[in-house]
């Protein structure tokens, strides 16, 4: 583990976002804190995305699962005939603790990943987009309607909050490191390999399938841990944890450069601090003592227009997929600068 | 009077075959752009939104119908004409995956605009709701909208394949979307044959947002989100490349939503759409082509 | 008009493909481009059609053509008869034909006649679908397609490639019909004796430059071919 400095850059940036999280008035920190489980959701992004350079509508069927897994293990038990009526016998006694309940999560997130992963890691370009959003849609109809799980259409009211600034910030370094030492193993390189050159990678035995069905199941598992540290952030329900949310990850990813670890973790600080500052700018503020009261909904506007103008003047987003690398001095490494193919 | 062992009354048949011709439109609008720029136009269902809401504008400033009319069209091709030049050639030649993601990008991004301009509560369209009134045909009502949307969409497509079919531009639209880089070699200019597929693709959305509005005169943001996913879900089932197993792919999953949501109990009519994605997963994998290409060629979506 | 190619460079990234290369085709004539795999007779033809990165330049009669789109330089009067014919499968023999209709200058009425005349069998199966036709036809309908742009510059990209040899002899003949009609012909071909033969001239490209140019006295001469190869 010799390449030890690109861990260090996200980390660096996720510890600091924290400490000036700690700064802000009570009232602001909740924008940070949203911003670092963002962080845990792209980086889950990058891992299946950013290695196998293969599309994904799907991942925030796993937020959703994780979410669920969660807020149904921790809604308190004497709360739960109230806001899930319909809740199944064997859920309806068992409580566990905030990082059981973590656990959890991801652990659901991984399983469903593998079993959705054993039929949908044999296609790719625009089909495997298709099947992936397929199944993002799947998940939504299932979770709105099944009341023996979740709440269905309400939201999952009284989860305790334990996600503050500490616990995503911890979350979000979990999700990194696990992306980097999956990054380094010989899976992850021999995935990327399969992304750079498919014959190359057959020549020398890797099976592409399986290799995209390893990335595809750690992702869904971070991607799990992520909706379960969601769900103790605030109340979810069924509409938080899909379209809109899809779309603000990948912008975030295809902003910073879906190549890279960095990049994850850049374009999710990025958007996130455009997004949190307009949504204060549209309940009015003052900048540079002009008073600014923006419409409601700009924020939107604005990362539409960004992530749009990303994909078609810099397919590679920002940081053109690169990892940031301290030796002595900084230096960009260049590695294969490509947006999801 | 109903079809008694699948509890399937004419009304509701009647409603699914709009549906189904309504979805079959968009189907080819999407269909179309597909075959010369190997593009899925995520953005297809935000054109219906904005010529929805020209009608509902109309309809709430006064404007006679064929005034209302003529500014959807005006507003859904100006718009198309827009996104071809601003989004659709700079991302030629990207993967389909950037593409896709991109069109998605534009998604958000008039959606989000249409909820600025208009909020989330949205705005009706009353000026057709008179086709909202059944006739009644030996004892059968049948909602006027139903046999409109119906004929209108069989003469569309009517057009359309004559188009195709017996003109230059249609023959040349044919060829790109088979072989593109040899029809450029010929002489075919392919931004005029793209112009012509965005224009006539924009075209349908608009004929589509006239008759969704009848149906559903509230006009909002999302108007046409969740017909434009499950359309391009049926797109895909049926064959993405090619106009008539498109369209037929629209049709079907457009008659068999309509029908099966009427007549299905509320407990089994809402898992509809994990049936339909479920399906969908399945063809991608079983005959990525689609259920009705049946041509030789190797290409897949 | 006259097809002159000046001091044409084609590089692809790194690949030199092509280097230096001069020569013209005058209306009437065919002239050759012959060489092993990789030598650039591809890249040449490429860079004319638009295709390729290229600097240098490509005229027909004054009109610089290098820097135009695929489609405008079709639509100047250069039409292609691609490498692996290219013909639309699915589409009738007839609708590839008027395909070809797509870069024609004239406005004036189609007459399809001439070229049905030239190649009966097109005019036979014009109702079919392409995909249908054996190679050989597909590759008399691939020069048909070029030939209704009544274009000035015929280009001719291995039109022998793949064919049993009874059918390269139909390819050849019709190259014969076609001479005398006033098209410029640039034939690429691997067949080198055979093209030799049917050529006014033919260059020889080895390495992406020119290497020697020969005669159709020179068809007989097999040492001279060899050599021209190894050169």
């Amino acid at each position: 583990m010799r390449r030890l400095d690109e861990l260090v850059a996200p980390v660096v940036l996720v510890v600091a976002a924290a400490l000036l999280g700690s700064l802000a008035s009570i009232s602001n920190q909740t924008y940070f804190t949203d911003t670092l489980v963002k962080v845990s959701i792209v980086v889950a992004l990058y891992v299946f995305i950013g290695n196998s350079g293969v599309l994904s509508f799907g991942h925030i069927s796993f937020v959703a699962l994780g979410a669920w897994t969660a807020g149904v293990l921790t809604v308190p038990p004497s709360e739960k005939p109230a806001i899930m009526p319909n809740l199944a016998e064997f859920l309806l006694h068992r409580h566990v603790g905030n990082v059981t309940s973590l656990a959890l999560a991801a652990v659901v997130g991984g399983i469903a990943a593998f079993v959705v992963g054993i039929p949908l890691m044999r296609l790719s370009g625009l089909a495997a987009g298709i099947a992936t959003f397929a199944v993002l849609e799947i998940t939504y109809n299932l979770l709105q309607y099944e009341e023996r799980i979740g709440p269905g259409l309400n939201a999952f009211s009284s989860v305790p909050e334990t996600t503050g600034l500490r616990q995503a910030a911890i979350g979000a370094v979990v999700c990194i490191v696990v992306a980097f030492v999956y990054a380094r193993s010989r899976f992850g390189r021999l995935l990327r390999a399969t992304r750079e050159d498919d014959a190359a990678a057959r020549a020398v035995g890797a099976s592409v399938y399986r290799q995209r069905l390893i990335a595809f199941t750690v992702s869904g598992l971070l991607a799990g841990l992520a909706g379960g540290l969601y769900v103790h952030l605030l109340p979810v329900n069924v509409n938080s944890v899909h379209l809109d949310l899809t779309f603000l990850t990948l912008a975030m990813l295809v902003v910073g450069g879906s190549g890279s670890l960095l990049g994850a973790v850049v374009g999710t600080l990025a958007v996130s601090a455009i997004d949190s500052w307009l949504a204060v700018a549209e309940n009015g503020t003052s900048v540079f003592g002009l008073n600014l009261d923006l419409p409601a909904g700009t924020a939107e506007i604005v990362v539409g227009v960004m992530m749009a103008a990303v994909l078609i003047l810099r397919p590679s987003g920002l940081t053109g997929g690169r990892e940031l690398r301290l030796r002595g001095r900084i230096a960009w490494r260049g590695s294969a600068s490509r947006a999801p193919a | 009077m109903t079809l008694a062992i699948l509890n399937i009354d004419w009304q509701t048949l009647a409603d699914g075959l709009a549906l189904g011709a309504i979805y079959a439109l968009m189907a080819v609008g999407i269909g179309l752009v597909f075959g010369v720029l190997r593009l899925v136009n995520f953005a297809y269902g935000q054109l219906v939104m904005a010529g929805a809401f020209a009608l509902a504008l109309a309809s709430q400033w006064g404007w006679p119908v064929w005034a209302g009319i003529v500014l959807c069209f005006a507003v859904v091709l100006a718009l198309s004409v827009a996104m071809e030049h601003l989004v659709f050639r700079p991302l030629r030649g990207h993967s389909p995956a950037v593409m896709l993601v991109a069109t998605f990008a534009v998604a958000f991004l008039l959606q989000s605009i249409a909820l600025l301009w208009f909020g989330s509560l949205g705005k009706i369209a009353t000026s057709l709701a008179s086709l909202n009134r059944p006739w009644t045909l030996s004892g059968v009502d049948i909602r006027k909208i139903t046999i409109v949307a119906v004929i209108v969409a069989a003469l569309c497509l009517l057009l359309l394949h004559l188009l195709l079919e017996r003109t230059e531009v249609g023959l040349h639209m044919r060829a790109a979307s088979m072989d593109f880089s040899t029809s450029r070699m010929l002489g075919v200019r392919a931004n005029r044959v793209i112009s012509f597929a965005v224009l006539i693709s924009g075209a349908l959305a608009a004929v589509v947002a006239v008759m969704l509005t009848v149906q559903t005169p509230l006009v909002t943001p999302d108007f046409a989100l969740r017909d434009t996913i499950v359309v391009l879900a049926g797109v895909v089932v049926g064959g993405l490349n090619r106009p008539i197993p498109a369209t037929l792919g629209g049709f079907t999953i457009g008659f068999a939503t309509g029908v099966l949501g009427g007549a299905l109990p509320t407990n089994q009519s809402q898992y509809l759409p994990t049936f339909v994605f479920v399906a969908v997963i399945l063809v991608l994998l079983v005959r990525p082509r689609g259920l009705f290409d049946f041509s030789r060629s190797v290409e897949r979506v | 008009m006259t097809l002159t190619v000046g001091n044409l460079d084609v590089r692809y990234g790194g690949v030199h493909a092509v280097r230096d290369l001069s020569f013209t085709v005058a209306p009437g004539e065919i002239v050759g481009l012959i060489g092993p795999n990789g030598a650039g007779k591809s890249s040449t033809l490429h860079a004319i059609m638009g295709l390729a990165p290229a600097s240098g330049s490509v005229r027909l009669g004054d009109r610089e053509l290098l820097g135009l789109r695929p489609e405008d330089v079709a639509r100047s009067g250069i039409a292609l008869v691609p490498e692996g014919r290219r013909i639309y499968a699915e589409l009738t023999v007839e609708e590839n034909l008027r395909l070809g209709l797509a870069g024609r200058r004239s406005r004036a009425a189609v007459d399809l006649d001439p070229v049905y005349e030239l190649f009966p069998i097109v005019r036979e199966f014009r109702a079919r679908q392409a995909g249908a036709l054996s190679g050989g036809q597909q590759q008399q309908l691939a020069i048909a397609r070029a030939l209704v742009a009544e274009p000035d510059v015929l280009l001719l990209d291995e039109p022998s490639l793949g064919l049993a040899p009874s059918v390269v002899d139909v390819v050849f003949a019709a190259l014969e019909a076609i001479k005398g009609r006033g098209f410029a012909v640039l034939l690429v071909e691997q067949r080198a004796q055979r093209t030799v033969a049917a050529s006014n001239r033919s260059h020889v490209l080895g390495g992406g430059a020119l290497q020697l140019t020969l005669g159709p006295g020179d068809a007989g001469d097999t040492e001279k071919l060899v050599a021209a190869y190894l050169s």
